[in-house]
């Protein structure tokens, strides 16, 4: 009768690889379980035994010198909720914080959303665009592997059988770097995105005073903020973009990138980059989406991301934002 | 009205005590012993001939004790309003939730596993998904021998001369709309208990809200099963939501019948949300052409509307849906020349049914779109053209209703008030307002040969008070209108009633939860009931204070004389008087209500409903060029309800109904593709959350219904019908492009605003 199955609690990672290593294959770990749970329940999945990786206190830690290091059994909720967080590295701040619901991100790991991999998951491409690496336990050891070579595809990830996801490190950033996710949803809360799209930048501006943070405070249209910062030479030195739920796995817009690296950020420059970050994108039909409008909203969704990046770098403290934007 | 303790009071729902500490009994978490599970096996295609069901298998799977198909149906027992459905299909299916087999096993597992081990063979069929293409000469019969794949329910609605009419316009709108399925998503899912005792007779438990028809229905099916003369007891457990999806038998009631009587053990069939998906029966998907016009002055001259319906495979009560859409067709404001065709059609498609308005949503977006149309080409103000052609009291319209009160034009003022209308109205920019109107049966609805509803009072030695009702709690509050009714007459504290509504062997006959009527029918039974309680309470006291009944009054459940506040009895004094007296006597009393309306005639004629409910919603939007998306900021939902009996309660009827108003209109859609369910779960399936709750304004207009108890009217239904055509509309005036087909998608919006600037997707 399916729908049984050992549960183990184990306390340290080496327990926890032991413990898959004597279930002969059919065992699989468990986290939050919001995403195992209902693939048993839809018996998508079918486990000998279920090895909870919740009291492992090597998975759940979340630093922040030098950088930004986050254990895998990390919830939702924590990373949306961290301050330092939500100012240096935002694109994840904005990723977590819509994930399904409170009930859900109050369990939900990320080390569960990435290790799941679906196409739509949500803090894939924050991560990419953070230039994440995952820290990966096995048995000969710990292994770092970039994210981006980390999805494979469909629900597929670079995981050894029996080895764990440790957690992520990401970088520091230097100044003037900010970024964003945005995503694209049917409904406020309980959704997956119809779409995704993260964009972290590095901007220098040309001499001191930044006037366009005061048009960034004001209700203008987005073409008269735009105006601001090509005449203030906003010149955007580095740039990540990352695309969710428009090919088998989540992926950078490269070309996207080195087309905005360099280069005075104005309206015409990023329509151009969308339309490139559009060009990279596969979408697919689906009863989710239509290709045609997938691949819209990328071009849309790209110039906005960007654009709320910049704003980070430009007004750090504010929360205020012209709800045009959004 | 003053002096009114506890109508009109913001009283709090009687059970969410109940419901919010999880006390609350579903159908869920009741078993009986020595229940068995049963479960349901579906089809695999929309379309097929089965060539084999061999349940050898599962039957020999330990612990299971019964496997039926449709071989096992006794007496070519079939159900539905036209009796084409047999709860187990044999021969040929005709739809994805067409029911193949059925099991009955000690445990749910058990049930589901053996579900896999019955062996089907099919020879799949072409089907017919279209109504439109199964209307066509030629076209597969979904069922031969009714010879045509039209229901032979010919609606047929005229009034005047429209084709005059249309002549004489100075102005006629034109245009085509359609209309999406939509499920109810009730959080309870749908489920009973069959249990037979020795003697045959039947206990059903069950959520249905309609007791008394169901039985009705059972008892018919008992009959064709061979067992004459047998009683049904029917006893609810609490209803985790109706919304219309209960207001009709399904086969797995049935299946659970049959299944009891093979194994003469009680048999549970409970829904997963998977099944309450794709085995329930959504709103029915509409294809409407609509012409309407007007005189220079914008008074309306003529409506005609030629509409399809897709039926799906089977016919449930829901076919009669036209006759509800005729309601604003005729009569949602003054239309002196109306044409109304309506066709429901078989489809291998999910079969269809009663959905909260019962097709009013779906007339009225068409009217409604249809009817700024027709203000934008004679250039007058839509807020104005409603104004001018409003409702009014005393009007007596093309069905022959008559009109008693209406609040109409109040509503329309609301609307154009708190919005702030004609400021907003036709601004460039992003944002846009619109609205729409609306007319329901507000007094009931006779569409059976009674509408009537029964209540019994029974007053105990310590004063407390037993209402016994016909009704239904469904979740709208009606044990709590009730008991505020109740208080109000007698005089005693709501605290100290208790309504009895979950048992047919108890309570009186009541035609159902439908047509938004059991505040005004169960509520009318109850005062009635009520007041002949309080006249034996009344004299009984008089004889014990030496007074006379007509200067006795009760407060807190102590009667008093008006005239001499010494005297005076409490209320629990009266009633063992009563009792413990030699030659005592109950306090029982009783009262049928059966409103004073009327059955339709052959033309479609006749005052349906006592008084009728109106309401207007507006609706201010901001429409993202750039994705499309349709962003509410304000929205204010109007509504002409008689008398608020309990304004929190209402309150909650108006948001309750705007946001699944909301839902229809920008994002709910069952997907089929060739018969198939695509999207049956809440993932897919986008009901808003409620973070997707906009401000609404609920605003209460009372016009007092002479007829309604205290002069309430109905607001079960109203709250979602005008909503999906005023965000239309506000879309409209927001940024020119005209959604005419639901739910207003993200991709509709943007793809009609490329095709506005000459692109193309
Ligand atoms: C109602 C609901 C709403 C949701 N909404 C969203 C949403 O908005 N956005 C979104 O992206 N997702 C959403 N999800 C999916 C899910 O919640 C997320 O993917 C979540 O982050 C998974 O984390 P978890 O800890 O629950 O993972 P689990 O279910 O415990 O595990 C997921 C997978 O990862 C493996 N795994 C987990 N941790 C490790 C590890 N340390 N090392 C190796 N393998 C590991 C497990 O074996 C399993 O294969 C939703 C799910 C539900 C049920």
């Amino acid at each position: 009768m399916g729908g049984s199955y050992e549960y183990y609690r184990p306390a340290t990672i080496d327990e926890a690889m032991a413990l898959m290593e004597g279930s002969g294959g059919n065992g699989v770990y468990i986290a939050g379980g919001t995403d195992v749970m209902v693939l048993i329940r839809q018996k998508k999945l079918a486990p000998a035994c279920l090895i909870s990786l919740r009291n492992i206190g090597e998975l759940a830690y979340l630093e922040t010198g030098g950088g930004l290091t986050v254990g895998s059994a990390v919830t939702h909720d924590e990373i949306a909720k961290n301050a330092f967080i939500q100012r240096s590295y935002s694109a994840l701040a904005d990723a977590t914080k819509k994930v399904g619901s409170l009930q859900i991100r109050n369990v939900a790991t990320m080390g569960g959303n990435i290790c799941n991999a679906a196409p739509s998951a949500d803090t894939a491409c924050p991560l990419l665009v953070l230039d994440a690496s995952a820290r990966i336990a096995g048995k000969g050891g710990e292994r770092v592997v970039p994210l981006d070579e980390f999805f494979l595809g469909p629900n597929k990830v670079a995981l050894e059988k029996g080895e764990i996801l440790k957690g992520f490190a990401m970088p520091a950033f230097g100044e003037g770097t900010g970024s964003a996710y945005i995503k694209h949803t049917r409904r406020e809360a309980m959704d997956l995105p119809m779409l995704g799209v993260a964009a972290r930048v590095t901007i220098r501006v040309e001499g001191s005073e930044v006037g366009c943070r005061d048009a960034m405070c004001t209700i203008d249209t987005i073409s008269n903020i735009l105006k601001r910062f090509e005449d203030e030479g906003l010149v955007c030195e580095d740039a990540r973009i990352a695309m969710g739920v428009v090919a088998p796995r989540p992926m950078r817009a490269k070309k996207a990138e080195e087309a905005l690296k360099g280069k005075v950020i104005s309206e015409k420059l990023l329509g151009e980059i969308g339309e490139i970050a559009a060009s990279e994108a596969q979408p697919r039909d689906s009863i989710r989406g239509e290709a045609w409008y997938r691949r819209d909203m990328i071009q849309v969704l790209t110039g906005r991301a960007i654009l709320r990046a910049v704003d980070r770098v430009i007004r750090p403290d504010d929360v205020i934002w012209p709800q045009r934007l959004w | 009205m003053d002096g009114l303790k506890f109508v009109g009071q913001r009283i709090p729902k009687k059970d969410a005590p109940l419901k919010a500490t999880g006390e609350a009994l579903y159908i869920q978490d009741i078993k009986v012993p020595g229940m068995l599970y049963g479960k349901i096996l579906y089809s695999k295609y929309p379309h097929a001939r089965l060539l084999k069901v061999d349940a050898a298998k599962a039957l020999a799977l330990p612990g299971v004790k019964a496997v039926l198909t449709g071989a096992d149906v006794p007496n070519n027992f079939k159900f539905g309003f036209l009796k084409d459905n047999p709860p187990l299909k044999s021969g040929k299916v005709l739809s994805t939730r067409d029911e193949v087999a059925a099991v009955a096993a000690i445990s749910p597992e058990i049930a589901e596993q053996a579900l896999s081990l019955i062996e089907v063979e099919y020879e799949e069929l072409p089907g017919i998904f279209d109504p439109l293409e199964a209307m066509k000469e030629g076209a597969a019969l979904i069922h031969e021998e009714f010879k045509s794949n039209v229901l032979k329910m010919p609606w047929k609605f005229v009034h005047g001369d429209v084709e005059a009419a249309r002549k004489e316009s100075a102005f006629i709108a034109e245009d085509s709309f359609s209309t999406q399925w939509v499920t109810h998503c009730c959080l309870g899912t749908s489920g009973c208990i069959a249990s037979f005792d020795v003697g045959n007779n039947l206990t059903m438990y069950s959520n249905t809200q309609i007791p008394s028809l169901a039985q009705n229905d059972y008892l018919e099916a008992l009959k064709t099963f061979g067992l004459k003369n047998r009683r049904v007891r029917i006893i609810q457990a609490v209803i985790g939501g109706g919304f219309g999806s209960k207001l009709d038998t399904y086969a797995y009631e049935y299946i659970a019948i049959l299944l009891a009587l093979r194994t003469r053990k009680p048999v549970k069939i409970v829904f997963t949300r998977e099944e309450e998906f794709l085995a329930t029966s959504p709103r029915q998907c509409t294809i409407t052409k609509i012409s309407q016009g007007c005189d220079k002055e914008g008074r309306l001259t003529f409506r005609e509307i030629e509409m399809v319906l897709d039926n799906g495979a089977y016919t449930s009560w829901g076919a009669t849906t036209p006759s509800v859409m005729m309601v604003p067709i005729s009569s949602l404001y003054k239309v002196p020349n109306v044409k109304y065709t309506a066709k429901c059609v078989y489809t291998n498609n999910t079969y269809c049914q009663a959905f909260r308005g019962y097709g009013n949503p779906q007339a009225t977006f068409a009217i409604e779109s249809c009817l700024d149309q027709l203000a934008e080409k004679a250039g007058i103000d839509p807020l104005d053209i409603r104004r001018i052609n409003a409702n009014e009291p005393g009007e007596v319209t093309p069905q022959n209703f008559r009109i008693t009160s209406c609040g109409m034009k109040d509503c329309i003022e609301e609307v154009n008030r708190r919005l702030g209308w004609k400021d907003k109205k036709g601004k460039t920019g992003d944002r846009g307002v619109g609205m729409a109107s609306l007319i329901h049966v507000g007094g009931a609805a006779r569409v059976y040969k009674s509408d009537g509803c029964g209540t019994i009072i029974k007053v105990d030695d310590n004063g407390k008070v037993d209402v016994i009702t016909g009704s239904s709690e469904i979740g709208q509050g009606s044990d709590t209108i009730i008991s505020q009714i109740v208080a109000e007459v007698l005089g005693v504290s709501i605290d100290d009633i208790n309504v009895i509504n979950n048992d047919t062997d108890v309570c009186p006959w009541d035609v159902g939860v439908h047509a938004s009527r059991t505040t005004f029918v169960a509520g009318n039974s109850a005062l009635g009931a009520a007041k002949k309680i309080k006249a034996q309470i009344m004299e009984i006291a008089a004889k014990n204070l030496g007074t006379e009944p007509e200067e006795l009054e009760m407060r807190d459940g102590v009667i008093f004389s008006m005239k001499d506040k010494e005297k005076s009895i409490p209320l629990s004094k009266v009633l063992r008087k009563a009792h413990y007296t030699l030659g005592g006597r109950m306090l029982v009393a009783e009262h049928f209500y059966d409103p004073p309306n009327e059955n339709f005639d052959q033309t479609f004629r006749g005052n349906l409903s006592v008084s009728y409910a109106y309401g207007a919603h507006g609706v201010e939007v901001e429409v993202d060029r750039q994705t499309g998306q349709v962003k509410i900021l304000n929205y204010i939902a109007a509504h002409d309800v008689g008398k608020a009996i309990n304004p929190m309660l209402l309150e909650g009827q108006i948001y309750g109904g705007g946001l699944q108003g909301i839902g229809y209109a920008l994002g709910e859609r069952m997907v089929y593709d060739k018969g198939y369910l695509k999207n049956g779960n809440f993932l897919d399936y986008k009901m808003p959350t409620v973070r997707d709750v906009p401000p609404v304004q609920a605003v209460i207009v009372e016009s007092d219904e002479r007829d309604g108890p205290f002069g309430a009217k109905g607001i079960g239904e109203p709250g979602l019908v005008p909503t999906a055509p005023a965000i239309a509309n506000a879309v409209y005036d927001a940024v020119g492009v005209r959604i005419k087909d639901l739910p207003i998608t993200p991709e509709k919006v943007l793809r009609a605003l490329k095709e506005k600037a000459g692109e193309r997707s």
